[in-house]
């Protein structure tokens, strides 16, 4: 280790996931320090192992500090008596974090959202205490019965944005130092340790994360001051190497970039909602209708990518129908949900927690992000096929950090809206005209003609019947995801062999309400999708009320009233 | 996924159950090339027990489009899902294939 005396680091880097962190063991002539045991036993009894192997010769005092009372930090304590056993260690934390290990608190922990639980571990020393604020510049010494002493000394350093913060100066025997920086914000007790020029710092650098930002503890403004402060630190000429809670050790140069770019994404989560137990069970009931919904919508893009190469290929242009099947990485995405749909099958038999379900749904809906080429599909199939499937994943992202998904509310002509979707959905997106007056252009023409094929109007063989008594009613709706709904009611009905659908709008009392009639269709709606459909109708301006008797199918869409 | 076929008047009935994803639209495949490749091209793929369908599966079923049209091939589908419908009518492949609700009415016309 740079800058320590001669201290050796043994490092236990994980692949980052929720169940456990990343350990660090130190070894010094007077005492042995274990950062953070993680959460699995296993990775436990191998720290023990390499400790009993350091204690072979001679007997070295153990100090076990932990980063923050996470349970994916400590849980593997309360599973390996020899961590915890006084006369052999001693465990350090920061007061906040001993008071909730103290009473038992699942959801500081984060033991509740896990589906963990926790018991009692007894701290022998406890850092940054308020008492010990009080008191800067005075040292005290502790000695403790696995003889090992500990002298501390309290001070403050001056934080990036001014404000200083809480360091606690520790000597362990004769002359292993630490400091101790107090850096809440991803959880109130978090703290980052310097031994030489080697920083530790926690989960500091995930703490503005989806699924991470808002967690039980979590604090935007400490979180701010404690980047500042560490970014300052950083900066400064005391550090090599940072050494974050999970995922591989970086530079101190790469630590500074991050940081900045964490900084940015933390000043963008004002008014984040608490990400609690509940609200991880709300998240992954969306992650499941959203990623459903994600499946289809991408399986009738990728179909009719595959209609029109099909087409091309007829004509005899199999260059082109090669270059369409670029377009998405089919074999990508399907290989993404299935393992989506393996996860969700671990979810309900109760061997996945609703937080793993929302990462695991955030994780695919990236990836798959990355799959197709939106810009280049959309002028061959339904471009609106294209934007419901970027909406929806953007709207996930945007409800697993916290946040409603934005809308906007304007006050509009209902009849005028539905007509004129009406109309777009029966006629080709590329007329006749459109057709001949490409035809001196090849590569116009060949763009026209793939949107022709590749869009054929969806109401083309029902028969559509619209009423609206009152042509001048006005409610305020999000334009987009109020067409996007009445789009995807209309696909649902034609895609389920609906012959004739009704559409019908007439105002009761202050409401406007619209109702869509399939009638001819096969099946019923299945629950996750009119959950969908709901939430859907929630955030175009109003309610939904879905009904099916035998072959015909009723969706009544309520607007909210203008106010 | 379980696949089972059976013969009735000439044709070949590969009965689906379960989800044709990404690994078992493989299987799909290879079933329906071995009838192929032993002189059986009347098929007729039952979809009864099918709630999911893969763009793999897609590409499965165009794919066979292609190698069963000579004058007297026959290639339909059946006992579709509403989900499975739902996503073959996007996507416009009724147009290309023949689908009938069950297999009696899909054989009657063969």
């Amino acid at each position: 280790m740079p800058g320590a005396g001669g201290a050796e680091c043994y490092p236990v880097i994980r692949k980052i996931d929720t169940i456990s962190s990343n350990s660090y063991l130190i070894r010094t002539p007077d005492a042995l320090v274990l950062i953070d045991p993680g959460g699995l036993a296993e990775q436990a009894d191998h720290l023990i192992s390499v400790i009993d192997e350091c204690r072979k010769e001679r007997y070295i005092p153990l100090v076990v500090f932990l980063t923050h009372a996470h349970v994916d930090h400590f849980l593997s304590l309360l599973q390996s008596s020899s961590l915890t056993d006084p006369e052999l260690s001693v465990i350090a934390l920061q007061e906040a974090g001993v008071i909730a290990l103290r009473e038992g608190d699942r959801d500081v922990t984060q033991a509740a959202i896990l589906g963990l639980e926790i018991t009692n571990i007894e701290i022998g020393l406890c850092l940054l205490s308020r008492k010990g604020a009080s008191t800067p510049g005075i040292p005290a010494t502790l000695t403790f019965p696995n003889g090992v002493t500990i002298r501390t000394v309290r001070d403050e350093i001056a934080g990036g944005s001014g404000a200083p913060i809480q360091r606690e100066h520790i000597t362990i025997g004769q002359g292993l130092e630490i400091d101790i920086f107090n850096t809440p914000g991803h959880s109130p007790d978090s703290i980052c340790l310097r031994l030489g020029r080697m920083l530790f710092i926690g989960d500091l650098l995930f703490a503005a994360s989806p699924g991470v930002a808002g967690i039980v503890g979590w604090s935007q403004d400490a979180l701010l001051q404690s980047i500042d402060a560490i970014y300052s630190l950083v900066c400064g000429n005391e550090v090599d190497i940072v050494c974050p809670g999970h995922g591989r050790v970086i530079s101190a140069a790469t630590a500074k970039t991050m940081l900045v770019s964490i900084r940015k994404d933390v000043l963008t989560l004002g008014g984040i909602e608490e990400l609690n137990k509940e609200r991880s069970l709300d998240t992954a009931t969306f992650a499941e209708e959203c990623l459903e919904h994600v499946s289809e919508l991408f399986t009738i893009m990728a179909g009719r990518l595959y209609y029109v190469s099909y087409v091309i290929e007829e004509l005899g242009e199999a260059d082109m129908a090669e270059h369409l099947a670029t377009l998405i990485r089919s074999d990508t995405v399907d290989e993404l949900l299935d393992s989506f749909s393996a996860f969700s099958e671990e979810y309900r038999s109760g061997k996945q927690q609703p937080i793993h379900l929302a990462l695991k749904a955030a994780h695919v809906m990236a990836k798959i992000e990355r799959s197709f080429d939106g810009a280049a599909l959309g002028r061959i199939i339904d471009p609106t096929l294209v934007s419901r499937t970027g909406r929806l994943l953007s709207d996930y992202t945007t409800t697993l950090r916290g946040f409603s998904p934005p809308t906007e509310s304007s006050l509009q002509n209902i009849s005028s809206i539905l007509e004129a979707l009406i109309i777009s959905n029966s006629v080709p997106a590329c007329s006749d005209d459109d057709l001949l007056s490409s035809a001196d252009d090849n590569d116009a023409f060949v763009q026209v003609l793939l949107a022709r094929i590749g869009t054929p109007p969806l109401l083309k063989d029902v028969e559509v019947t619209f009423e609206c008594p009152d042509p001048m009613l006005v409610a305020p709706i999000d334009l987009d995801r109020f067409c996007d709904l009445v789009t995807e009611i209309l696909e649902d009905l034609v895609g389920t062999g609906a012959e004739k659908i009704q559409i019908t709008v007439y105002k009761s009392g202050s409401f406007v309400i619209i109702t869509i009639t399939g009638t001819g269709c096969i099946r019923s709606t299945s629950e996750q999708e009119t959950g969908f459909m709901r939430r859907a109708c929630h955030n175009a301006g109003g309610s939904l009320i879905y009904d099916c008797s035998g072959a015909t199918r009723r969706f009544e869409i309520t607007l909210n009233p203008v106010q | 996924m379980e696949i089972t076929t059976a013969t009735h008047d000439g044709a070949t009935v590969l009965t689906l159950t379960g989800r044709v994803d990404t690994t078992t639209s493989a299987d799909l495949e290879a079933a329906i090339n071995q009838q192929i490749e032993k002189g059986n091209r009347k098929i007729l793929i039952n979809f009864s027990g099918v709630t999911y369908i893969s763009s793999g599966g897609l590409r499965v079923l165009l794919a066979t489009a292609k190698k069963l049209r000579n004058g007297d091939d026959r290639y339909a589908l059946c006992c579709l899902s509403a989900e499975v419908h739902k996503v073959l009518k996007l996507a416009g492949f009724t147009s290309i294939f023949s689908i009938y609700p069950s297999e009696g009415e899909a054989l009657a016309k063969w």
